[in-house]
């Protein structure tokens, strides 16, 4: 069944913080005002607002209410929250579109990470009965799915920090990135392990930041912009949360959703991949059924800067940027949630 | 983060475990935050006042929620140290663990004299039965050599902790509530 086609009419990053001075509202503020401003959409008139954020890392229960401050949520508007990526934010306020009585939505992901740690929050998110207590660790659990790759043949550690040295090679053009360097592959193989097979080089930064994109129904995009984004395709699958029931090798999910979303319709120009950990990108490469002839992160990735709960929105920012900014005809976003890409979402970009 | 699991004994199934567990947060102070810590030491309460709508914020969050307006530096205000109680709670404290307080207290909001709310502030020197809206109220300083903003976060909206003790009954005539209504976020 055909969907209602949807535009991306405004977009708008934050450089990716090590560690931000400003709160996540204050930081919020110039993300969603440039936002709205590109969209060229009234604050007042935009029908329904989503947001995706984590209390978790914030560490303040209801915190998510807090952001709505960078919003203007006064007089009251349509509102509403995930707990998950900002690209899952996208999809519900996508949702609401099709249902034609409103034209336009704002969607923001956001996320600070470093007052936290990251290693003792994310095994909460576990089964709390035989994960969570003995505290396993996005790492970990990273490490096991890059070893059952490389027992399989599937991947080489040089292959690993290949991706790692594009990525960071990558984002030395793009202003928001956090970690840009031109290293040696075969000095970053000489690294020791944090938890073997991994190295520092396979893992993606801590990072704050926030992102935002407007939407907008066909009509209204045509007549807000002359350069619309149009989401061609948009779908999000999920597989069962204890990671000794998959096989983490193949990614089931997000092969389903790219078949939903039509990625393999077109040929692709961009891919922007939300693979965190570098061997995650050939898992998510096969699933999607690309090939060399697509250019794979661009921005840097997640790997070069990985504010969490904004991350997977950004993938479509910068697939949005790639097409808006530099030619691309069509671009793949994909975002991810869980542990070693238990939920994916795909969404495709067509100029 | 901490995790303790009491091993079973004998041959009793497990029908429960424990598993406590805490996680720690350290966020600087934002730098709005860090002026504002700075100068309540310094015996001085500070706000930034929106440009489009003219409402005053207490600490000063660097933007004005109503109008999506960032503020700065050309905002700030100092703000009186008086003022008149717009709404308060009293609290009768119940004996858990952690629980410092024994007798019942207020917790009230105190339009500061110009402009600027502090909410939760103590009423003190007063009989909790006399707190009442209206009341005019004066801030009562800790020393300036006893002042500390160590505990303050970004989330202390209103807070003047370690800085003013709270505030007392000035014996002025109450001020009438068409004052202070819309003066009040």
């Amino acid at each position: 069944m055909a969907s209602p086609d949807i535009a991306i009419v405004g977009y708008a990053q934050s450089p990716s913080y090590r560690r931000a001075e400003l709160t996540e509202v204050q930081f919020l503020y110039p993300v969603i005002n440039a936002a709205i401003e590109q969209s060229n959409i009234e604050r007042r008139s935009i029908g329904f607002t989503c947001a995706g954020s984590c209390d978790y890392l914030s560490g303040q229960t209801f915190a998510f209410v807090m952001n709505l401050e960078a919003v203007g949520a006064w007089p009251p508007i349509s509102e509403s929250h995930v707990e998950m990526d900002g690209a899952w934010a996208l999809y519900e306020a996508w949702v609401r579109l099709q249902h034609g009585d409103i034209d336009s939505a704002l969607v923001f992901g956001s996320g600070k990470s470093s007052p936290g740690t990251p290693a003792e929050i994310y095994p909460l998110q576990l089964d709390p009965y035989t994960l969570s207590p003995l505290g396993v660790d996005p790492v970990s659990l990273a490490a096991l799915q890059a070893r059952v790759m490389l027992d399989r043949g599937m991947i080489t550690e040089r292959d690993m920090a290949e991706v790692a040295v594009r990525s960071r090679r990558a984002a030395a053009s793009n202003p928001y990135a956090q970690v840009t360097a031109s290293p040696d592959v075969d000095d970053l193989l000489q690294q020791l392990y944090v938890t073997s097979p991994l190295r520092r080089h396979d893992l993606p930064p801590i990072s704050d930041g926030a992102s935002a994109v407007v939407l907008a129904t066909a009509d209204k995009a045509r007549e807000v912009s002359d350069h619309p984004v149009w989401i061609r395709g948009i779908d999000h699958r999920i597989e069962p949360h204890q990671p000794g029931m998959r096989d983490l090798g193949v990614s089931v999910s997000t092969k389903l959703a790219g078949e939903k979303a039509g990625v393999g319709e077109a040929a692709v120009d961009v891919a922007e991949l939300c693979a965190t950990f570098t061997h995650q990108e050939r898992i998510l490469l096969d699933a999607l059924g690309l090939d060399g002839g697509v250019d794979v992160n661009p921005s840097g990735g997640p790997l070069a800067a990985n504010a969490v709960m904004a991350v997977g929105l950004t993938r479509v920012v910068e697939a949005a940027r790639a097409i808006r900014e530099r030619g691309a005809r069509r671009a793949v976003a994909h975002a991810t949630s869980g542990q070693c890409l238990q939920q994916n979402l795909v969404c495709v970009l067509e100029a | 983060m901490t995790a303790t699991n009491e091993a079973p004994s004998g041959t009793e199934p497990v029908t429960m475990m424990d598993f406590f567990m805490h996680l720690d947060y350290r966020e600087p102070l934002a730098p709005v935050m860090v002026h504002y810590a700075e100068t309540l030491e310094d015996g001085r309460i500070i706000g930034h006042r929106c440009p489009q709508c003219g409402l005053v914020y207490v600490p000063p969050r660097g933007y004005c929620p109503i109008c999506v307006v960032e503020t700065g530096d050309a905002d700030e205000l100092t703000l009186a140290d008086t003022g008149v109680v717009t709404n308060y709670t009293i609290i009768t404290p119940v004996q858990y663990y952690g629980q410092q307080e024994t007798e019942p207290f207020a917790k009230a909001s105190v339009l500061l004299d110009g402009g600027g709310i502090l909410s939760l502030q103590d009423i003190v020197d007063c009989p909790v039965e006399q707190v009442r809206v209206g009341m005019r109220v004066a801030a009562v300083w800790v020393p300036a050599e006893a002042r500390t903003t160590a505990e303050m976060t970004n989330r202390s909206a209103g807070s003047a902790e370690g800085c003013i003790r709270g505030f007392r009954p000035t014996g002025e005539p109450d001020l009438p509530p068409e004052e202070f209504v819309d003066k009040v976020v």
